[in-house]
């Protein structure tokens, strides 16, 4: 189970920079994301871990072993594919047995991986169909089987659970990271929805335009975002533009308390859940709209034409028109590094 | 699905053209190796021509010959289409250039390429004079027409390579990148990846090439009469001979036409079987 460290590497496909100048390091049996916008370099990322591609410059090291020039079919990687790739003159069961039959595994622990993992993943009813017989989200799950049955010491989901309906995925997502941890494996995971980042990683590698814009841990990534793209990407933000004085902002909503020195040009950022309602609050505004979450209520407030998106439980009864009162806790707001004055 | 409806589905394709195309064709010689629609005499229902033939040499060197060149001609043709599809599977410099120019026989009617070929095999052609002033040899070589016919085959899969390079550039560009990265990933080097993805993704365009070869090169007339063994016949060289002038014997052509049509269909039927043998074969292996 090795870890990987991915030393300066950059990718340049004719005149496209898929990636510069990407470092960063997944720990040995640690559960990592790659969460960024379509074509941002994540699958191409991947593709240089698992040795597809060779990286224009910088290197791969895993277990600081430089493994840049090292043929894929001798990486101790398995991927599952976005396009799943399945073969498609075998059986689901052949599929799956494909790797563990080139890696010369005995033939009684090849079947019990095999039936194994088609039992975990639903996939014994279609054991003999070929692949074009199978829905996609069946086909998905052929290709994160056929992965797994190598048991390699690092494996690269390409987002894996794209194509599975709400249910599925969230049970499928628990699956993997059950197994994650139960039989041992580096895991790359690649995907662009930022729940399912937050929900499954130790750490989370925001890429844009081929750049690491932010890591971190998903509490981290999500409540102390550095940028403005971090801070949009991923979950709702709202921003302020303006001078800090006396440890404030002026908005038209009132003060905006944050942990800052004074300057004349910056960009603060909050998350709608950290509001509190409370009648002394500092800040006020109008509801112009209220949509109800179940869980939650999203209330859209205006204030000197501007708008806030705030977040509080659904067992408030607020209708629109009102004008309410609110706090944002000091600790709760951050100053963004490409802010005003960048 | 059973196996005898696999096959005959698989082999559809390949005759069922013939079929349908020529059997008003097919049927009218088979009647005639039987002694119907005869022109020299009473129409008579009778296995004489069929049994006169089965007595006669040349009939027998004729079939063998012309199975023997049609099945050397779809072998050598493949195994040199197959790599070059492979290789060009992904575009390179030049690699169109080079692909398009594989294809250019195909636009050169058979009896032009005879003429292109003799001004290179000729007695005082091109390679003779090449070898010659090289010193390799100081009398010109018997290259057309050579008793072994090689000029032949060489002819014949220059012929037909264009046929079997697109069917199988087509099937071998078909397979995605991602399916040979998968292979590669779950631990196949090239060996098991040509084995276990690549041939048997490929063998359909495999077994269509080598029929379709095998058929086109066995019902040859041209390039025998023109480029191949004097002293050998083709089925369609005797078949001429035969209808034409010096016998007038149409019964007797059109027994020697059926037996051209069964050995493409025997052709076929091997040639398929061959394919999924080998694929079977190296799939496990
Ligand atoms: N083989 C290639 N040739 C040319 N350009 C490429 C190639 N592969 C990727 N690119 C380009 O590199 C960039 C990154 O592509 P990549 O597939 O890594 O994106 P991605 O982050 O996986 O996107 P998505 O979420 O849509 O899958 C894109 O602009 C893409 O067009
Ligand atoms: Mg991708």
């Amino acid at each position: 189970m090795p870890g990987i460290d991915i030393e300066g590497v950059a990718m340049r496909f004719g005149q496209v920079d898929a990636l510069k100048d990407v470092s960063l390091r997944v720990p040995e049996g640690a559960f990592v994301t790659l969460l960024g916008p379509s074509g941002c370099g994540k699958t191409t990322l991947l593709n240089i871990i698992a040795g597809f591609l060779a990286p224009t410059r910088g290197r791969v090291l895993f277990d600081g072993q430089d493994v840049t020039g090292l043929r894929p079919e001798a990486r101790d990687t398995a991927m599952c594919f976005q396009s799943y790739a399945l073969f498609p003159h075998l059986s689901v069961q052949e599929n799956i047995a494909f790797g563990p039959r080139q890696k010369r595994l005995e033939r009684a622990e090849t079947a019990r991986r095999v039936t194994g993992l088609m039992e975990q993943l639903g996939l014994a009813p279609h054991a003999a169909k070929l692949p074009n017989a199978l829905s996609g989200g069946q086909q998905q799950r052929v290709a994160l089987a056929r992965a797994l049955a190598v048991a390699p010491g690092v494996v690269l989901f390409d987002e894996p659970l794209s194509n599975l309906d709400a249910k599925l995925r969230d049970q499928v997502r628990t699956e993997i990271r059950d197994l994650q941890r139960r039989v041992g494996f580096t895991a790359v995971y690649v995907t662009h929805d930022q729940a399912e980042a937050l929900a499954m990683s130790d750490t989370v590698f925001l890429l844009n335009g081929g750049v690491i814009e932010q890591s971190g841990g998903p509490r981290d990534i999500y409540f102390r975002p550095r940028t403005r793209f971090a801070a949009d990407f991923i979950g709702a933000a709202n921003l302020h533009d303006g001078p800090i004085s006396g440890g404030a902002m002026d908005t038209p909503f009132g003060p905006v308390p944050v942990d800052a020195p004074d300057a004349a040009h910056r960009t603060l950022c909050w998350r709608p859940e950290v509001v509190r309602l409370t009648e002394a609050g500092a800040l006020s505004g109008k509801v112009a709209h209220v949509a109800f979450q179940g869980g939650w209520l999203d209330l859209f407030v205006t204030a000197g034409g501007q708008t806030l998106r705030l977040q509080v439980s659904g067992t408030h009864d607020i209708p629109e028109g009102a004008t309410i009162r609110f706090d944002i806790p000091r600790e709760a707001v951050v100053v963004l590094k490409d802010g005003a004055n960048a | 699905m059973p196996k005898a409806v696999k096959l005959a589905l698989l082999l559809a394709p390949a005759f069922g053209l013939v079929v349908v195309m020529m059997s008003l064709v097919i049927w009218r010689a088979v009647a005639q190796s039987f002694g119907l629609y005869n022109f020299n005499g009473e129409d008579l229902l009778s296995l004489r021509h069929w049994a006169e033939m089965f007595a006669t040499r040349r009939y027998w060197n004729a079939l063998e010959w012309s199975a023997y060149v049609a099945t050397t001609s779809a072998l050598i043709t493949l195994a040199i289409a197959y790599p070059l599809a492979l290789w060009l599977r992904k575009p390179f410099a030049g690699s169109y250039l080079l692909s398009a120019l594989l294809k250019a026989p195909y636009f050169v009617p058979g009896l032009v390429a005879v003429f292109l070929l003799l001004n290179v095999i000729a007695f005082h052609g091109i390679v003779n004079q090449a070898l010659m002033w090289l010193g390799l040899t100081d009398r010109p070589i018997r290259l057309q027409n050579d008793r072994n016919g090689y000029g032949l085959i060489a002819l014949q899969v220059w012929k037909q390579l264009p046929l079997a390079f697109l069917l199988l550039q087509g099937a071998v560009q078909a397979i995605p990148d991602p399916v040979l990265n998968a292979a590669r990933d779950l631990g196949a080097g090239p060996v098991a990846r040509f084995r276990k993805v690549v041939l048997p993704l490929t063998a359909r365009a495999m077994q269509a090439a080598s029929i379709l070869i095998f058929i086109n090169v066995a019902g040859d007339f041209t390039f025998q009469a023109t480029v191949g063994p004097t002293r050998e016949n083709s089925l369609a060289t005797l078949m001429v001979q035969y209808q034409g002038t010096n016998y007038g014997d149409w019964n007797a052509a059109a027994v020697v036409g059926v037996t051209l049509m069964g050995l493409s269909l025997v052709g076929a039927v091997v040639f398929t079987a061959l394919v999924q043998g080998l694929t079977r074969a190296m799939e496990r292996a």
